[in-house]
């Protein structure tokens, strides 16, 4: 996965010997510090519901980084989703020697068809953002493209900065 | 300039779905020219579940082979449902699969002479963060 926004371009690489969680190395890029530094990642299923219709996920998510500072983050990640809706959240803490913040997000979306397996889908999102060193919310539509093993989405935030995920499935 | 960049992405999202619509309409109109016999037969009782045109394409080219007709709950996105087809694909025996967002169906064709183990077929629905609800074993004919 490739992310990019305006604190950080990242490429994340994680492997999943089960669903139950992940482990994973991600390539960092800070832009302001102007540095780089491998983060290694490690993500839990807290609790997944499977119906009919929906899924409905919690996961425990946390990062420990190689770049030194003593950096590291832990946090939570939801989702709920139909084939026509999503509703997703994260809320994390990242700490270091050099500062301590919080992220959060929320985001909300729909798919305007539902396209058939294989079939190019999209989604239409609205996502909000916040993080406590600035302690502004930060709002803004998203766009969300997929198509076989490929996943794109994309938004511009307030600020007029990308925020970009890519993800590739192997 | 978000908000404009959302207008240019956004077209091609609400094109497709009106090209999805009329192909809505399409399917439909195929459903109804379309007998759908070989799937009523082999599903009884299940068969309002299934996509009885699908399943028939899916099983012309498949006689004398086994189809694992497998219910699947969570089944909501296909790029999470990637994953499903390709672990199928390394079994032995495998012949060819396909996923039905719409239905919650996953049809498996395996070769006549292949051992099909429900278990292990709800394993590995299970392992690609889906839960598996029914199996069925029939034979394309």
């Amino acid at each position: 996965m490739v992310f990019s926004d305006k604190m950080r371009d990242a490429a994340y690489y994680h492997y999943s010997p089960s669903y139950k969680y992940s482990l994973g190395i991600e390539l960092v890029e800070e832009k302001q510090a102007m540095k780089n530094h491998a983060n290694f990642r490690y993500t839990y299923l807290l609790n997944r519901k499977n119906t009919q219709n929906s899924q409905r996920n919690l996961y425990f998510q946390s990062s420990l980084s190689a770049g030194g500072n003593d950096e590291y983050s832990y946090g939570f990640l939801g989702d709920w989703e139909t084939r026509r809706y999503f509703i997703g959240f994260g809320a994390q803490e990242l700490k270091s020697n050099l500062r301590d913040y919080e992220k959060q997000f929320v985001q909300i979306g729909f798919a305007p068809y539902l396209g058939d397996y294989g079939d190019l889908h999209s989604w239409l999102m609205i996502k909000s953002k916040h993080d406590s060193l600035t302690d502004k919310w930060n709002t803004y539509p998203t766009i969300k493209f997929f198509k076989g093993d490929y996943l794109l989405e994309f938004g511009v935030d307030e600020n007029d900065e990308p925020d970009i995920h890519f993800m590739i499935r192997f | 300039m978000r908000y404009l960049l959302f207008s240019i992405l956004i077209f091609p999202s609400l094109a497709l779905a009106e090209k999805n619509i009329h192909g809505d309409h399409a399917d439909h109109n195929a459903q109804h020219g379309h007998e759908g016999h070989v799937a009523m037969d082999y599903v009884g009782g299940t068969s309002s579940e299934l996509d009885v045109p699908r399943f028939d394409e899916f099983v012309s080219d498949q006689k004398g082979n086994q189809i694992a007709v497998v219910s699947v709950s969570g089944m909501v996105c296909d790029f999470c449902a990637r994953g499903i087809e390709k672990t199928f694909q390394k079994d032995a025996g495998f012949k060819k699969i396909d996923v039905d967002l719409d239905t919650g169906k996953v049809l498996i064709a395996y070769a006549s002479s292949t051992e099909i183990i429900n278990e292990e077929i709800e394993k590995k629905i299970l392992s690609n963060g889906q839960t598996v609800t029914d199996i069925q074993i029939l034979t394309a004919q």
